[in-house]
């Protein structure tokens, strides 16, 4: 089984750890082995010391990187901040004389980056080693017929130059629609396909403003799709998605039930039969209905030993 | 208003300093403009403007703006840019030039101190929901691991980060 490093960040860990728990139910099962990566810490997030200084940034990202390099293991992370961060420092740690300044630093923690170890998304993980053949092989439940509006976010995307794995279009994004209709799920386009959710430094520096550009995300959703769900693979997408659909619902700004959110990989830990109550628990929008939909005895395909 | 070389210069300089590299290459297209989801948003001062206010050497003059706070790091605006200016770099410089100066809002000390602390920028006390999930207690991140918030802390004392008096 190829052993992966398995980067948790801050919001999976320690506010939504159903979503740690759905990747540590899944990956085995498609043959990746997450191992981890004892003593990380934050990636560190934008608004911490990349807003302060440069080769601190690199210093902390990069002692990260080397918990992997260590382990002779590349790095998954299932946060697009984290992912994104990290693929940056990496690429910042390129220059030589940068380089040497942020080892110097390293060396007062025993420690020296090397840049042996890559950084994936768990998106790429799945799209790419594991396939939507080997995804499609290991259902339980079949997802035909429900519909499914995704959100990729941004720091998966942009800038290319910078990632290991890319979208042939990042502004039309296609891998997570693959993944969900690798569950047989359908997955109907919508005009703000590429569009921010709006979390991250802009909802804590301006709330409204923050909610502003999400709104117009949700209705370009409801319009265009009436999903039946909405399944990202951004943990911050996620929290945004959760916890602000009610907040508009209650403002009066939305005239339509909250859409139930889950991460990619709760949807398939609940397509492959997995216990919801470990893998897709934590929610502010009630999501029992359509977890009962989906693992449903109509959509049993079959056991899975 | 009135055009001064020597401001033009440090603001240019300042930025430079603080990582923005490719800001004298910007030709004011407005590119990057176009697709920043914070420009949609309505923050004043990002991408294109904050560029053009930079070039005019107003530096000082616009620092208590919020607007780069407001910037998602997306890098849209990077992969947009006809001229490889980064657009975003320049943001984060003029971020890092505010930061420095300690003109950022009080609610974002709350993340540097949980991050020289736990070692995460974000931190609740885990141990309830994980169990609740069958998850073992302690996550096996820093939170639980104090040499690794040593280290942490010791990248950040010994780095400008330590100098500002937060911590």
């Amino acid at each position: 089984m190829d052993k992966i490093g398995l980067y948790l960040g801050c919001n999976i860990p320690l506010k939504a750890p159903d979503i740690e728990q759905s990747f540590r139910k899944i990956f085995p099962v498609l043959g990746i082995e997450p191992v981890d990566l004892q003593g990380a810490s934050c990636c560190p997030a934008w608004g911490t010391a990349p807003s302060f200084d440069l080769n601190t940034w690199c210093a902390i990202s990069s002692r990260n990187i080397t918990i992997a390099e260590d382990q002779g293991v590349d790095i998954m992370t299932g946060c697009n901040s984290c992912f994104g961060v990290l693929s940056e420092a990496k690429h910042f740690m390129e220059d030589g004389d940068r380089r040497k300044a942020v080892n110097a630093s390293l060396a007062a923690v025993n420690r020296a980056f090397k840049g042996t170890s890559d950084i994936y998304h768990v998106a790429h993980v799945l799209h790419r080693k594991v396939g939507a053949e080997k995804i499609k092989e290991k259902l339980k439940y079949s997802l035909d017929g429900l519909k499914v509006a995704v959100q990729t976010g941004c720091h998966a995307l942009w800038p290319t130059d910078v990632y290991k794995v890319t979208e042939d279009n990042p502004y039309y994004p296609t891998m997570l629609r693959e993944l969900c209709e690798a569950t047989g799920a359908t997955v109907p386009h919508y005009s703000r396909l590429e569009g921010c959710c709006g979390m991250g430094g802009m909802r804590s520096t301006d709330a409204e403003k923050s909610l502003g550009l999400f709104r117009e995300k949700l209705l370009s959703i409801k319009e265009e799709t009436d999903a039946d769900l909405i399944v990202t693979t951004c943990s911050s997408c996620f929290l945004q998605f959760d916890m602000s659909q009610p907040i508009l619902k209650e403002r009066g700004l939305i005239d339509f039930d909250p859409i139930p959110t889950f991460y990619y990989t709760q949807l398939l830990a609940l397509a492959m039969g997995f216990d919801p109550s470990q893998v897709a628990a934590i929610s502010q929008i009630d999501r029992g209905s359509v977890i009962s939909e989906i693992q449903s005895e109509k959509r049993l395909i079959k056991e899975v030993a | 208003m009135l055009i001064d070389q020597n401001k033009i210069d440090e603001a240019v300089t300042t930025i430079i300093g603080y990582g923005g590299e490719h800001i004298l290459k910007c030709i004011q297209c407005g590119a990057c403009s176009a697709v920043c989801p914070g420009v949609k948003a309505g923050f004043p001062l990002l991408c294109r403007n904050l560029i053009r206010h930079l070039l005019n050497g107003q530096l000082e003059e616009i620092i208590e703006d919020s607007s780069s706070w407001g910037c998602q790091a997306c890098n849209r605006c990077t992969e947009v840019c006809p001229q490889d200016v980064r657009p975003q770099e320049v943001v984060f410089a003029f971020r890092r030039y505010q930061a420095n100066q300690l003109a950022f809002s009080t609610s974002s000390i709350t993340s540097q101190m949980n991050l020289f602390e736990t070692g995460h920028a974000v931190y609740t006390d885990p141990r309830e929901a994980r169990k609740r999930v069958g998850l073992p207690e302690e996550t096996p991140t820093s939170a639980f691991d104090e040499l690794a918030k040593k280290e942490i802390q010791t990248l950040i004392s010994n780095s400008p980060m330590g100098e500002l008096g937060l911590f």
